[in-house]
């Protein structure tokens, strides 16, 4: 078998500079009445009652 | 995808007035209330064998969940007399399993060649749980929620497992150096996301995680599964022909509901097993993984570094860039699957080190934060002063897989998040196993004779008086085609069509 490395490639600026400033980015965030109303109804203490055996 | 694959999912169980002690007796109710003919086989089973070439004496339990243990034995009676009569194994017409194991509902998808297959299979296993969820409720009366998740926010972890078959020719040292840099960057894409934390020195802190899974995981490589995880288990069970495979199970990573984000999280890890195999090493050696895997995930922000051994800091979207780059010089153009897992791989990578809010419509951890954040903007809430059980009792719902209540099905429904499965595809495989893998003679011969036992590797089929053995441990090499069988198909057939696929699989070893 072929001994191989893979190499990453190097390391660049996580965030490019941008001409015209920072922008909002194109997301589509979940703000539908429906889904509103579903979070709305959930029980806020459902958390703390929720306990678990280790799984594996 | 070229090779056997799998998950196992362990379920989030809450039943209303009924304790934690007491779950382990209801659990088990629950997955009686599917009925099944066949018993499992537990033959082929060897938690304790070490792929490094030992047997562990005994597994590693939580020491809480021993206190738990002993209410739970309290509660359902006498100590189970055996494995079967402890896990209440269902052996399903569509080539799974589904059973108990620790309070928990557990599905095991059958194997399948194909990712979509898998997901689809997987998709139906959510169902058939829910299914069995809802019965438990008519008999009982009781309020039932079952969620798709990893931790109850107290400290206790389940897992959702992946199973690749492996090489056995691929040194295990070199299965781990490759796989710990690849295991540890890819919770980026493959996180559910988590409100909260509950190991470390802040338990209880409100912060916002990109893994549910990744703050359990104290060891780089063991058998344990229960207590101090592993990054990487060693469990030796490869049912399949020791000599030439291992069963590689991922138990790093987190329950996801996403399917694209399921299909990139088995997709990737796939295709960096076939670039191992092909006897290329690791990008990078990580200083350590372990702790990199922790801070990674609660970084929900972006920017993600690792150290390496040397002591050099990267970007860890370089890391996966990598394997990425050997992936696509041995594997673009295979096939429409590869290639949607390369191409949606690099598209993610971009968009994590561009804007990691733009995969809100994809991943879980990035369309659950924007969830929440909608939910506190559409509240005047702030996530500072937002009461943390709140937060956490939101994402609880996330995970729900009651269709009326859970909030992912309702992103779902709103085209808020990508669907990459088809609904009929997934109706289908609540009833028939994949075509091309061993599962479909599992499946085949539940439904059309009697079957005493079965197990992933054996099949135990009563003829008259007499007992036939199916050994199916050898039929994994190759995509299997089940059209090959007449629609009638006698015992002597199938007996025969195995045998067949046995002697070609040992035809190809010799070779």
């Amino acid at each position: 078998m072929p001994e191989r490395t893979t190499r990453p490639a190097p390391p660049e600026p996580l965030t490019r500079p941008q001409e015209d400033g920072p922008r909002t980015p194109d997301v589509e965030r979940p703000n539908t009445k429906d889904l509103l109303e579903r979070m709305k109804r959930v029980d806020p203490r459902q958390a703390r009652r929720y306990r678990q055996r280790s799984g594996q | 995808m070229d090779r056997l694959l799998g998950l196992e999912t362990e379920y989030g169980l809450y039943i209303e007035g009924v304790s934690v002690g007491e779950l382990t007796a209801e659990a088990r109710r629950l997955v009686q209330t599917i009925s099944s003919r066949a018993v499992w086989d537990y033959r082929g089973e060897s938690p304790l064998q070490d792929v490094r070439g030992f047997r562990a004496s005994r597994l590693t339990t939580h020491p809480q969940d021993e206190e738990i243990e002993r209410q739970s034995r309290h509660a359902r009676g006498p100590e189970p007399r055996s494995p079967r009569e402890d896990h209440v194994d269902r052996l399903l017409r569509n080539g799974a399993r589904f059973y108990h194991d620790h309070g928990h509902p557990e599905y095991s998808t059958p194997e399948c060649r194909s990712l979509w297959d898998l997901l689809t299979h997987d998709r139906a296993g959510e169902r058939i749980v829910w299914a069995a969820a809802c019965r438990y409720r008519q008999e009982t009366g009781r309020y039932v929620a079952v969620y798709k998740n990893n931790s109850d926010y107290h400290g206790m972890s389940y897992g959702c497992h992946e199973n690749y078959l492996v090489r056995r020719d691929l040194p295990f040292e070199r299965l781990m150096a490759g796989l710990l840099p690849f295991l540890v960057t890819r919770i980026l894409y493959a996180g559910a996301g988590k409100v909260g934390c509950e190991t470390g020195p802040e338990p209880g802190a409100k912060v916002y995680q990109l893994s549910q899974r990744a703050e359990f995981f104290d060891e780089l490589a063991s058998v344990d599964t229960l207590h101090r995880r592993p990054l990487i288990n060693t469990r030796d069970e490869p049912h399949a022909d020791p000599a030439r495979w291992r069963r590689l199970h991922v138990i790093c990573g987190d329950a996801l509901m996403s399917e694209y984000a399921a299909a990139l999280k088995v997709g990737a890890t796939a295709l960096v097993l076939g670039v191992l195999e092909r006897g290329y090493g690791p990008p990078v050696e990580l200083r350590d993984p372990i702790g990199a895997i922790k801070a990674l995930a609660r970084n929900p922000e972006g920017g993600w570094t690792v150290e390496t051994r040397e002591g050099e800091t990267i970007p860890a979207v370089e890391v996966q860039r990598a394997y990425l780059l050997a992936a696509q010089e041995l594997f673009e153009g295979r096939d429409r699957e590869t290639d949607w897992v390369l191409r949606e791989w690099a598209r993610t990578l971009d968009d994590l080190e561009a804007d990691p809010r733009k995969l809100s419509d994809r991943l879980d951890w990035a369309a659950k934060k924007a969830l929440l954040d909608s939910f506190l903007e559409s509240e005047g809430l702030e996530w500072e002063t937002a009461p943390l059980e709140l937060l956490q009792s939101l994402e609880l719902e996330y995970h729900s897989l009651d269709p009326h209540r859970g909030l992912f099905w309702a992103l779902q429904t709103e085209g808020v998040v990508k669907r990459i499965l088809k609904e009929k595809e997934i109706e289908r495989a609540r009833q028939l196993p994949p075509r091309d893998t061993r599962a479909f003679l599992r499946g085949l011969c539940l439904q059309r004779f009697e079957v005493s036992a079965a197990s992933w590797g054996r099949l135990s089929l009563k003829q008259g008086r007499r007992t036939v053995e199916l050994d199916l441990t050898r039929c994994v090499d190759e995509a299997i085609d089940g059209r090959e069988l007449p629609p009638d198909a006698s015992l002597h057939d199938v007996v025969e069509w195995t045998r067949h696929l046995t002697d070609d699989a040992q035809a190809r070893t010799r070779r």
